[in-house]
């Protein structure tokens, strides 16, 4: 990570890696390389466009406390400022939402536009085909597809279908075809989403933080879109994401801790 | 819109530590902040896992009756970062607990917690 500073753009020849494992000769040398690529030519022949200027989003990044506000029901989606106006159907859904009915309290993995604030670690690769992205959190691994492939018509998942470009130095991603979440906007408020559900991300780096601005649409609950813009740190040396291994039993186990609200 | 939103981010670091459950969930409606609870007493049991933590303490109460407390912290995953380890609390250390009750009736769990050895010295990794 530490060779994230002397580099913002990127060819591809092969997919970038945390480089903690290099001996400081080795970093040194490899950054003098890639400056010396960068200046010449920070770009690649991208799938049906022009060339363009790649950012170098490779590496361990860290979500934690010291990087942002841990999420909440005010975080990241603040009252009076961004936070999602429902419509008629999300409203009605609200108001018969059950805390113990959110599906993380059986492991089922957290999603967009929830897993990305989350303040966990993640670690990004690029290929010159698309972009995998491992979430720390849930073990989730998300594939950003950069060569133009057709969305699938009837493929729903937990983390959808994501369609990647760079564009102005940006990496873009939307994703779709996302399965129905009774809590899929967010972690806190009891607000669900749709198969409708479509959220882009767009990533940069600023300096030596990553950042990124996520946009939420779902005309099935909500009146308009809604957005909220986060960012990284450069993850500790040498750090290896640790596996998640979400215990059932410890997921559930503070529903009993709840006031059922339904008998 | 809000931009960027993370200057409060780096006060939170040292308060987290062992008590955010907010990571995966909020803690509101399942414990009570407006109320706190002490115990102190005997570890049971250490659980280091993912998505939650818990400690389990038997802890005397004046009437010689015991309160077996079920202690909310954080992802292992999370906690490790800072040190912690399955190790970090053992079956039998004594321990003094702090924090907000659970809500519902019967149940003595614990959340947000300070934990700190009975005299109040730091237990820390």
């Amino acid at each position: 990570m530490s060779l994230m500073g002397t580099r913002t753009t990127r060819r591809f020849e092969e997919p970038l890696l945390a480089t903690g494992a290099c001996a400081p000769w080795l970093v040194r040398a490899m950054a003098t390389a890639f400056t010396v690529a960068v200046m010449a030519a920070p770009a690649f022949a991208q799938a049906g466009a022009e060339e363009v200027v790649v950012p170098d989003l490779a590496g361990v990044w860290d979500g934690g406390f010291g990087a942002r506000p841990v999420n909440g029901p005010n975080m990241p989606w603040v009252p009076g400022e961004n936070f999602p106006v429902l419509n008629e159907r999300g409203l009605a859904y609200q108001a018969a939402f059950d805390e113990a009915i959110a599906p993380k309290y059986d492991c089922v993995p957290a999603a967009s536009p929830a897993i990305q604030y989350d303040p966990y670690m993640m670690e990004v690769t690029q290929w010159p085909d698309r972009v995998l992205v491992r979430y720390e959190k849930d073990d989730q691994i998300r594939t950003f597809w950069l060569d133009g492939r057709e969305t699938p018509v009837n493929d729903f998942t937990v983390q959808g279908f994501s369609a990647g470009r760079y564009e102005g130095g940006a990496l873009i991603v939307e994703t779709t075809k996302f399965t129905f979440d009774i809590a899929g906007f967010d972690d806190y408020n009891g607000i669900p989403s749709s198969q409708q559900k479509k959220v882009t991300e767009r990533y940069w780096r600023e300096g030596e933080e990553l950042r990124m601005t996520l946009t939420v649409e779902d005309p099935m609950f909500l009146r308009e879109p809604v957005a909220y813009t986060t960012r990284w740190l450069a993850g500790p040396e040498g750090y290896k994401l640790q596996g998640y291994d979400c215990d059932p039993f410890e997921a559930g186990h503070p529903r009993k801790f709840l006031v059922p609200k339904y008998r | 819109m809000k931009a960027l939103l993370w200057i409060s981010g780096v006060v939170l670091v040292g308060t987290v530590l062992v008590t955010s459950v907010g990571a995966h969930h909020a803690s509101g409606p399942f414990y009570d902040p407006e109320k706190s609870v002490e115990a102190v007493g005997t570890v049971t049991e250490f659980v280091f896992r993912n998505p939650h933590s818990f400690v389990y303490v038997d802890a005397m109460n004046a009437d010689g009756t015991t309160t077996a407390w079920e202690v909310e912290m954080g992802a292992s995953v999370s906690m490790s970062r800072r040190g912690w380890t399955p190790e970090t609390i053992k079956a039998g250390d004594q321990i003094k607990v702090v924090g907000q009750p659970s809500r519902a009736p019967g149940t003595f769990g614990i959340c947000c917690a300070e934990l700190t050895k009975p005299d109040g010295s730091p237990l820390r990794p």
